[in-house]
């Protein structure tokens, strides 16, 4: 093909050390310090910004600036200076500022400092308490004259099971706009109960406000975290795991009010801790479930950013009973199915989204959400005596089916309303990848009759692009792609399935395609910064469905990476 | 500088007061808009341990206030945002929370002191009074539609304009009058007069 498919390794500094550093070595290292350096080489040690820096949100005149203080003694207030300008060296300033900190938002800074230039690239630098922090990057969103945008779209980082190499990967890349994180950014349990390649902080399942602010401050230390952060601007929704696993607006499986407490004031502490730790502007802080929003890319894209789990979403259905080779599952005629009062946007949000679809000027519309839009059926496990096809998973839009059509509908159009184009849903969520053209009943291969036809695409309505996780587990025993193409062979919609590999998507967008790359690091079991490019699918404008594609590439001269 | 509202209310906390007796006072206010400022005047005796602080923050319900000490001539003697100091780090001030201010001065002349309470970062700008602070030529916001920058975006707080002062081992302390009033008031009087004259020379 004449493209490579294997990426070496960027050599930055001593790789050894970077090692240690990454694989938490230098925990240790620290602790022995006192007794082993001497006074100056201790100050270099950065305990003040230990959290490193991040952005987010950004808009086309500001963009969020976080960080994290740590004091030598607690204090009841500390103030912050930041400073913004247009060159790593922060010569070209163009913005000072100051902000504060105290106890009660654990010491998290989060600034939103309006009048910037929009689609600019800046660097930003905090300080405080006599320490200054690591040089951030950041850009503002573009306004006009857009013709490209390119960023990497991962979810699913759990810290316990293994290392963010895939943050790293994307943290090398310099000609990235943004990245999207579509949700767990980091997850609940407690020591070896998900996963064992690190331990959890606290090594028991965060439920408390403490809990979940020394589980954030843990996954805000790790190295590639932190590189991926100082690099780029991160928009960010949650998933489930933010709080607890499989959330619905009223619990959670992985919520047990007996032992555990009151799911409110677990869902206001998860939530108390993630607006403090992330880089995310509050869309209503009298309704801090709810952060759908929009960023308009220009009149690129419109990038619609979905609120699944905890304002509106109803419980998922519990009445699967038919046993497929992928545990039970539920048909369309199962009690529940068809009720359309059971929702995951709730109604104020759909009509936000089918408003936005209808009337953005942008050429694309990408939808940021948590869990897959596309169905996904498995067989009976026995044939002879149970030959349907099931939904598997009832936690994604296959279990909220009324509510999937009436965007459908929406996508359709009707007599007062044209059809929506150029809909690309990314998700996340499955720690698996999967590429798919969108239609209400996939399953029909009827054109004529209102059905798909999986060899030309028509009848698709829209596309969906799911990565992978950033280093949660997949169905890793598929080494031979045969569950993969059971899945392809029985939902005929699904262009790509790979249910083994951990990395993340590339998406790069321009007036005539979007195309969705996937990248895969080699190991989470390790520190690693070997990655692999895997294979490529767009649509182009007007068409709607998936085809084959091929590895985008990098852009020219990019602003200089943060140092 | 504009708008403000000084509803000063000096209430005496100590039972017994009299004139050659330090006293405690407490007094308060509202400002509307980012760059109002509060002017208070007190006065000393020698020998006297002077402490000043607000309580009135109250965890972001109320504006992040910042202090700043004059002396009866214009010259800046002290300013303080935030109460907690890193020197006397057992200082304590009642009710005082973390972004509220704090002064202790155990050797101030016995005299008079001009002490202007503002909401944080607008401080003075140079080391007289007659300079003004950071915020003085921008046009007013109403607190109401203003992100002060030490507010907490996740709660966005920072939109209360009321403020208390507590001052401790002073002699009398009053609000001063919004030196405007006193343009106004005589814009007033001037306006006044001109109408009597011209009245009296149509006669």
């Amino acid at each position: 093909m004449g493209r490579p498919t294997k990426v070496q390794p960027v050599r930055t500094g001593n790789s050894r050390r970077d090692f240690f550093k990454r694989s938490g070595a230098g925990t240790a290292a620290l602790l022995a310090a006192p007794a082993l350096l001497p006074m100056s080489a201790q100050a270099a040690v950065n305990t003040v910004f230990q959290h490193g820096v991040a952005s987010g949100d950004p808009l086309s005149d500001r963009v969020i600036l976080w960080t994290r203080v740590t004091p030598a003694t607690a204090k009841p207030a500390v103030t912050v200076s930041y400073v913004i300008a247009t060159d790593p060296a922060l010569t070209q300033v163009v913005l000072r500022g100051s902000a504060k900190t105290n106890p009660g938002r654990d010491y998290t800074v989060k600034v939103d400092p309006a009048g910037l230039k929009p689609g600019t690239t800046y660097y930003y630098q905090f300080s405080a308490e006599g320490a200054t922090s690591p040089v951030g990057r950041t850009k503002t969103l573009p306004t006009t004259g857009v013709t490209s945008l390119r960023m990497a779209v991962v979810s699913c980082s759990n810290h316990a099971f293994g290392y963010f190499n895939a943050y790293g990967r994307i943290a090398a890349r310099a000609d990235l706009d943004l990245v999207m994180h579509l949700g767990d950014y980091l997850y609940e349990y407690g020591a070896g109960q998900y996963g064992n390649v690190r331990t959890p902080e606290p090594a028991h399942e965060m439920v408390t406000l403490a809990d979940y602010r020394l589980r954030h401050a843990q996954y805000k230390r790790d190295a590639d975290s932190q590189a991926m952060h100082r690099q780029h601007p991160l928009v960010a929704i949650w998933d489930d795991h933010e709080i607890t696993n499989d959330g619905w607006k009223d619990g959670a499986q992985n919520h047990q009010p007996g032992t555990e407490g009151d799911w409110n004031a677990r869902v206001a502490a998860g939530l108390q801790a993630y607006y403090e730790w992330m880089p995310v502007r509050p869309v209503n802080v009298n309704k801090l479930r709810d952060n759908h929003r929009g960023f308009a890319y220009g009149d690129l894209a419109d990038l619609l950013m979905l609120e699944e789990r905890l304002s509106e979403r109803s419980q998922q259905l519990t009445t699967a009973t038919h046993v497929t080779p992928f545990g039970r599952g539920f048909a369309t005629t199962d009690p529940g199915y068809g009720d359309p009062s059971r929702t995951l946007l709730g109604e104020a949000q759909e009509a936000w989204l089918v408003d936005r679809l209808r009337t953005t000027p942008a050429r694309w519309k990408l939808l940021g959400q948590g869990v897959m839009f596309a169905q996904l059926k498995a067989p009976g496990a026995n044939q002879a005596t149970d030959p349907g096809l099931y939904f598997i998973n009832g936690d994604q839009w296959d279990g909220y089916e009324p509510a999937r059509n009436r965007l459908y509908a929406a996508i359709k159009g009707d007599a007062t309303h044209a059809k929506v184009d150029n809909l690309v849903v990314l998700t996340g969520d499955i720690h698996s990848s999967w590429a798919a053209d969108l239609h209400p009943n996939p399953y029909n291969p009827s054109v004529a009759n209102g059905g798909y036809d999986k060899a030309t695409g028509a009848g698709s309505l829209a596309v969906e692009f799911v990565g992978t996780s950033v280093s949660s587990p997949g169905v890793d025993t598929d080494t031979t792609g045969s569950i993969a193409g059971a899945l392809r062979f029985y939902n005929p919609h699904f262009k790509y399935v790979q249910l083994t590999r951990r990395g993340y998507m590339l998406i790069d967008v321009n007036r005539d395609r979007v195309v969705g790359e996937w990248w895969y690091v080699d190991t989470v079991a390790t520190p690693s910064n070997i990655e692999t490019f895997a294979t490529a699918f767009e649509v182009r404008h007007g068409e709607n469905h998936l085809q084959a594609s091929a590895q985008t590439p990098s852009r020219a001269n990019p602003p200089l990476l943060a140092p | 500088m504009r708008h403000l509202i000084a509803i000063a209310v000096a209430s005496f906390a100590a039972t017994t007061v009299s004139t050659a007796q330090a006293a405690d006072f407490a007094l308060s206010g509202q400002i509307s808009y980012h760059n109002d400022l509060a002017h208070i005047d007190f006065s000393v005796a020698a020998g006297n341990t002077v402490t000043l602080w607000t309580d009135s923050w109250q965890q972001g319900r109320n504006f992040d206030p910042t202090l700043a000490l004059f002396s009866a001539n214009g010259t800046l003697l002290a300013v303080n945002d935030d109460y907690f100091d890193d020197a006397f780090p057992d200082r304590t001030y009642a009710g005082a929370g973390g972004y509220d201010s704090g002064l202790t001065l155990g050797s101030l002349a016995a005299g008079s002191y001009r002490l202007v309470l503002g909401a944080t970062f607008n401080a003075p700008v140079g080391t007289q009074l007659v300079q003004g602070f950071l915020y003085g030529s921008e046009t007013p916001i109403a607190l109401i539609d203003w992100n002060q920058p030490t507010y907490d975006m996740n709660t966005n707080d920072q939109k209360g304009g009321f403020w208390r002062l507590n001052l401790s081992g002073v002699e009398q302390a009053a609000v001063v009058p919004e030196p405007n009033r006193y343009a106004m008031l005589a814009a007033g009087l001037l306006s006044i007069a001109l109408v009597v004259r011209r009245r009296q020379q149509k006669r």
